[in-house]
């Protein structure tokens, strides 16, 4: 039996369910998470002591001794109705984000699978903790909730990829108590085909592949992995940039090479660079020359796993100055302290990546995955369909025009 | 013919508001429009279910094991365990197993032989998981 904090018995039978033994008999207790008090866990045990005792020799009964297999078939048409009704719908079932979403029809699934030149049937991953399938059309179900265009679909296939892979963590960052969320840096001249915003605000709402694409990978994560808030996925405080975080790097404005030609793919290449950080901090140099900007960079305590994101104005002052990426990394690691809590030893060149984004000011930010679990940044190539130009110059004029005043 | 011509009417922007329906986003400005929509729920391959062990006919003279997760409130919360039960039944035995890798299922993982040997010695086990 299973003695969890009462908080995580949902959790608890999710994970017996998922790994095929549904009766496992999960106890509740009130002893506070990570409890350090003696006394607290000493009365905690007291409260349910005679309960374990209990589920320790209560007889089975015939659905724990042989539970029945529950094949859930989730028919392909979910809903007819307005289009408020559809919103509610999907609500109602825990479907969404908070947020209006639109309806999948099948003309707009049909769409969104254009950015594809997979089968609708075609298995991306399968993502846990459901091991839920995620088809193309799944994927691009997903995505038109989200209001997606099909030309994210590419950046979509490729996130689903990349999170999938164990390098990420994301077995413990998509549902953990850390509320960790998924980082998405685009690289390569797709950022300019669909508009990926690279400068001033890039992290912030407004541009449509960044807020939809994130928003959409969300959803795959909760109706295609599983991970509902409060069921599956534990974040205690929770994070924002669950909604989205994903940026391009600028790298037309960047002096070094960029951070998919680090990793060595060529600088044509489209590609989708992954972590999962819960922590966002931003500061500003005392200093505005290259020592002074990496003083500030190392001041922000980047530790394993971290993005460092660099202006492309300090970029060139390091670059100005004649120091190399390499050089400010090196740099960096001299200032900083220990990797992580839980890793020996000092801030390691593999521990954190540096990205030209953002616009004309004098901030800096730092994203990182606070808490260490042995988690690496992971890039996947974005490969785009045969109908790649027509496909984008279809949407190629859906941008903003803001009025002067 | 005059009183036709707005049933003409009608009837060309019925078809192509129907039409206009059916384009790639839906999008439909009327509250009474139809959205046939599809389910974002995944399907999933079945797992083979297995039952739950059978449980003691009574704790005394048994061998517990106590299970404790990397979480630092586990092992704590299992030496508490294991003092009550002692107290409760002189004559058991306990064993611990210490999962000490972070957010590792050591048990599916690098110590899954050692996990599943431990366990078979096992008349039952308590395992203090989350969080």
């Amino acid at each position: 039996m299973l003695l969890a904090n009462r908080g995580f018995v949902n959790d608890a039978h999710s994970a017996a369910s998922g790994k095929g033994m549904p009766g496992v008999r999960v106890l509740g207790s009130s002893i506070a998470c990570e409890s350090t008090v003696a006394e607290d866990i000493k009365s905690g045990i007291d409260e349910v002591f005679e309960g374990i005792i209990a589920e320790l020799t209560r007889p089975l009964t015939e659905e724990e001794k042989s539970p029945q297999v529950d094949v859930e078939t989730p028919p392909r048409i979910a809903f007819k109705g307005t289009y408020e009704e559809v919103n509610q719908f999907f609500y109602r079932n825990g479907w969404g984000d908070g947020l209006p979403i639109v309806p999948p029809s099948e003309a707009a699934v049909e769409e969104m699978m254009k950015g594809t030149d997979l089968p609708p049937d075609h298995v991306v991953a399968k993502i846990i903790p459901r091991m839920g399938k995620a088809t193309i059309e799944k994927i691009a179900v997903n995505a038109v909730m989200a209001g997606a265009l099909p030309t994210h679909m590419p950046v979509l296939i490729a996130a689903v990829e990349a999170v999938s892979d164990p390098k990420t963590r994301f077995d413990t960052f998509e549902v953990s108590t850390g509320s960790w969320a998924p980082l998405l840096v685009i690289n390569g001249p797709i950022r300019e085909d669909i508009r990926i915003n690279c400068s001033s605000g890039a992290l912030s709402p407004g541009d449509l592949a960044n807020a939809a694409i994130g928003r959409a990978l969300g959803l795959i994560i909760k109706n295609i992995g599983g991970a509902r808030k409060g069921i599956e996925d534990m974040g205690t405080l929770g994070n924002p940039a669950k909604y989205a975080l994903v940026l391009g790097e600028n790298e037309e404005e960047s002096p070094w090479e960029p951070l998919h030609v680090e990793f060595g793919y060529q600088k044509d290449d489209n590609t989708l660079t992954v972590m999962f950080p819960n922590r966002y901090t931003q500061t500003i140099p005392a200093q505005t020359n290259a020592e002074g900007i990496a003083t500030a960079l190392a001041g922000m305590e980047p530790r394993a796993l971290s993005c460092l994101l660099v202006i492309p104005d300090h970029a060139n002052i390091f670059s100005g100055e004649g120091w190399s990426k390499q050089q400010v990394k090196e740099s960096i690691m001299k200032k900083s302290g220990s990797r992580d809590s839980r890793r020996p030893g000092r801030l390691q060149n593999e521990d954190f990546a540096i990205v030209v984004a953002g616009g004309p000011g004098v901030w800096m930010g730092l994203l990182q995955s606070a808490g260490g679990f042995g988690n690496y940044f992971v890039t996947k190539e974005i490969k785009l369909p045969s109908n790649w130009e027509t496909l984008t110059a279809k949407y190629s004029t859906l941008v903003p025009t803001y009025v002067k005043y | 013919m005059r009183r036709f011509i707005p049933v003409l009417v009608m009837t060309v922007f019925t078809i192509m508001a129907t039409f206009s329906c059916s384009g790639n986003t839906s999008t439909k400005d009327g509250p009474e429009y139809q959205y046939e929509v599809l389910s974002p729920w995944a399907e999933v391959d079945p797992i083979p279910l297995r039952g739950i062990s059978p449980r003691l006919d009574s704790v005394s003279g048994k061998k517990i094991g106590l299970f404790a997760n990397f979480k630092r409130a586990a092992r704590p919360i299992q030496a508490e365990v294991e003092r009550r039960l002692k107290e409760r039944f002189a004559d058991i035995e306990t064993s611990l197993f210490d999962s000490r890798l972070p957010n590792v299922t050591e048990t599916e993982t690098v110590n899954k032989e050692k996990f599943t040997a431990w366990a078979k010695e096992m008349d039952a086990v308590i395992a203090a998981v989350g969080d």
